[in-house]
């Protein structure tokens, strides 16, 4: 009697178990089912966060659903090559696209992806009951369309942030020299005057000291984008020049002698700033791009530098690949007077939110099953430990998880800051003619580099070039 | 008649494989040279433009610029390479301690990626971590920063490429080299020719079409060279190393000007024919028609 009470209490705690608990897993099975057998491929850039979709989530998804993920992860350029081309000539490769916030708005332009808030409306079986756009952070809004449709379920999230030693910040020794030569405490700098004199202190006593120590990073590589990011992404906005100098709403003028800003006093005397800033960076500088800054500041070579946010866990957190893990602090960019006001105001911005998405090609040929994988992608179950393995966040829920929280103090707040300032951050502008600009006056900038070409006159090239493209383009009428 | 149908069919899939890979992309691409084309204009479709990519190009100096230091590469490069392969070519004929180790070390580079030999030598040539600053600057204090000098980004795209393809110059000129009769060298050694005079008068004529050959591959090869100098320079500092085969990558791809870079791409097959053309009339066809 006692063991059959037993029995069917068990059996029916049993039966609750299975019916309530794995609800939603029982939603992939099920809409799964339909798309046995089929595979997906898929394009990224390799990132930490790329890397953790193709060797977590995606044979996560394969279990539950029996839809096997493919992910190949190249190199950025190579990315960009093969899903553009993929799109454009309707081939039906891929059928997920990684698409970085800066490319988003000429594959809009180009009607290249599919719509994500509109299929799953139409088709309310394809929607998990544990997807909701509206968990996302507000990074998600750069990959909707000007009706607040999605485009893309973003997948990785980080600010372009300023590092700084602490162990450099807070030794006595090195205190009491700044005073002496600054008569200033040493502290993170909060204006381009401020960063500059720190920069200039720790080059020169890096070089006093038989130090292989700098004042600052800089990702200045002579022949490479990255470089003509920084500027136009990192720096500019900082010194008040938005949406590169660029007025879209003003027949996209370039040129001061046409409403731009490219060429203003102001963009003027931030690449003048910039470029001082690389010649008292390390020598490797002028060959730096996005990581090689973060390899650089890992290497404890710099004292501070604007690096992007995504090499953040490992410089911060993985010994393995940092010497200096627990040392760093997180800081807003330094700014000239009246450019956070403006952030605040929503009139500007104070530096590059940066991230990407993943979306679905109108050309894919299973886009339902695509759909499934990128809503299991976007759910918050998912979302603490890959915060963990890579240092982002596109689900406001994460942010409250406990190991994410635990994540933020080894990060020293690198995670609050993306919470509580992450508004004060903007991708890029919502132009279509994104590569097409860069590639146009890049070779002019880096010549300014090189010192071929002078900033100012360098700049006003650049502005002249902007315009003369975009009215190529067709643009600029 | 029999054989002669035989001939075509047995030919008929290197004809089809051809057309598909060969002659269609081309025809495509000159096709696509005469339109104005950028997917992300605001008019994003072909427009036909007549010659207008072709009378841009005489007009572009950036192009031209290209062109210019393409050419100085190909001739740095493909100049030493002959010399160098020729030497040890020579050298792999003898015998010597460790020959078969060195020729296979030496044979390497070949078999490596051009994108993987990008990566190595820019890891050997970064300021900070790379063994060649390192070793410039402890012998002779030099500090090689490519990143920073035209004239050091330059030239070591140029020592890259040697390495990479003088293993292919002196294998082609080892296989022309052991296949030399032997009955000139020995009546020349009779008549009491130097060893310059047998050079110049016995050795580079009989190696002449294996050199020709060889010279026309790297010709070709050099003057499209891409991915290793994307990867070491990314065509920088500046434009100092933006060689055409960069160039037209940058066109095409980030800038997705396909119709623009589609003219460049037949002008460059244009000229590399012209100048194996040129060689080839100059140095071959004279002595085939003496012949």
């Amino acid at each position: 009697m006692n063991y059959a009470l037993k029995a069917s209490a068990l059996a029916l705690t049993l039966g609750l178990a299975t019916t309530a608990s794995p609800a939603w897993a029982d939603f992939w099975s099920d809409a799964g089912a339909k798309f046995k057998g089929v595979t997906l491929h898929g394009v990224t850039e390799s990132t930490p966060p790329s890397n953790y979709i193709r060797n977590v989530l995606a044979p996560e998804f394969e279990k539950k659903t029996g839809i096997k993920v493919d992910i190949e992860t190249t190199s950025w350029d190579q990315m960009y090559d093969k899903a553009i081309k993929d799109m454009e000539a309707k081939t039906g490769i891929y059928d997920m696209v990684y698409i970085e916030q800066d490319i988003i708005y000429s594959y809009l332009a180009r009607n290249f992806l599919v719509d994500i808030t509109k299929t799953l409306k139409e088709q309310p079986d394809l929607k998990a009951p544990t997807y909701d756009d509206a968990n996302f952070t507000s990074f998600a809004d750069y990959f909707k369309d000007s009706s607040g449709d999605l485009f893309g379920v973003p997948m990785e999230a980080f600010l372009k942030a300023y590092l700084y030693r602490k162990d450099l910040f807070d030794d006595p020794k090195i205190k009491e020299a700044f005073k002496k030569e600054t008569g200033k405490d040493l502290k993170p700098a909060t204006t381009h005057a401020e960063y500059t004199e720190i920069a200039d202190f720790f080059t020169k006593y890096g070089k006093d000291n038989g130090m292989e120590l700098w004042g600052t990073t800089a990702q200045a590589h002579t022949g490479h984008p990255a470089s003509w990011y920084e500027f136009f992404e990192s720096i500019a906005p900082t010194f008040g020049v938005y949406n590169w100098g660029i007025d879209a709403k003003n027949n996209y003028a370039a040129t001061v002698e046409h409403g731009g800003a490219m060429n203003g006093d102001k963009a003027k005397a931030a690449l003048k700033y910039w470029l001082h800033l690389r010649d008292i960076a390390p020598p490797e500088s002028t060959q730096s791009t996005w990581t090689e800054t973060a390899t650089t500041f890992a290497a404890g070579r710099v004292a501070q530098g604007l690096i992007y946010g995504e090499n953040a866990a490992w410089i911060a957190s993985d010994p393995a690949q940092s010497k200096v893990v627990g040392q760093v602090g997180f800081a807003l960019p330094p700014l000239e007077p009246g450019v956070l006001d403006d952030a605040k105001a929503g009139k500007g911005y104070i530096g590059y939110y940066d991230g990407g998405a993943f979306g679905v090609p109108v050309t894919s040929k299973n886009k339902e099953a695509s759909l499934l994988f990128l809503e299991f992608i976007g759910q918050n179950e998912v979302q603490p430990d890959w915060a963990i393995a890579a240092p982002r966040i596109t689900n406001k829920a994460t942010f409250d998880d406990p190991k994410v929280k635990e994540m933020d103090v080894k990060l020293g707040g690198f995670y609050t800051m993306l919470k509580d300032d992450g508004k004060l951050f903007a991708g890029a502008p919502p132009y279509p003619f994104h590569a097409q600009v860069r590639e146009a006056t890049a070779p002019i900038f880096y010549d300014i580099l090189t010192g071929n070409i002078g900033p100012d006159e360098g700049l006003d090239q650049m502005a002249g070039k902007a315009e003369e493209e975009l009215t190529s383009l067709g643009y600029r009428k | 008649m029999h054989s002669q149908k035989l001939g075509w069919l047995l030919l008929s899939p290197t004809i089809v494989i051809l057309g598909l890979f060969g002659i269609f992309p081309f025809i495509y691409v000159l096709w696509v040279s005469f339109h104005s084309w950028n997917p992300f204009a605001a008019n994003p479709g072909m427009v036909f433009n007549w010659a207008e990519n072709y009378r841009r190009l005489v007009f572009d100096p950036q192009f031209l610029a290209s062109l210019g230091i393409t050419l100085t590469f190909v001739f740095f490069a493909v100049v030493s390479e002959l010399v160098l392969g020729y030497i040890l070519a020579q050298a792999l004929l003898k015998d010597f301690p460790g020959k078969a180790v060195f020729r296979t070390i030496h044979t390497l580079p070949l078999i490596m990626a051009p994108i993987i030999v990008g990566s190595v030598w820019k890891l050997m040539t970064t300021p900070s971590i790379g063994i060649i600053p390192y070793l410039l600057r402890s012998w002779f204090g030099y500090d090689l920063n490519i990143g920073q000098s035209a004239v050091a980004a330059f030239t070591v795209t140029v020592i890259m490429d040697i390495w990479h393809w003088t293993p292919l110059v002196t294998l082609s000129l080892i296989a022309a080299l052991v296949s030399l009769p032997s009955d000139p060298f020995e009546q020349a050694q009779i008549d009491g020719a130097g060893k310059s005079q047998i050079f110049w008068h016995i050795t580079l004529p009989l190696i002449r079409p294996a050199l020709l050959a060889t010279v026309f591959i790297r010709l070709m090869d050099a003057l499209r060279t891409v991915d290793e100098v994307l990867m070491l320079t990314g065509g920088g500092p500046g434009s100092s190393t933006r060689y055409i085969g960069v160039h037209i990558f940058r066109e095409v791809f980030p800038k997705t000007n396909y119709g623009y870079g589609s003219a460049i791409s037949v002008i460059v097959l244009y000229l590399t024919i012209v100048v194996c053309w040129l060689l080839y009339v100059g140095l071959i066809a004279p002595r085939v028609k003496r012949g």
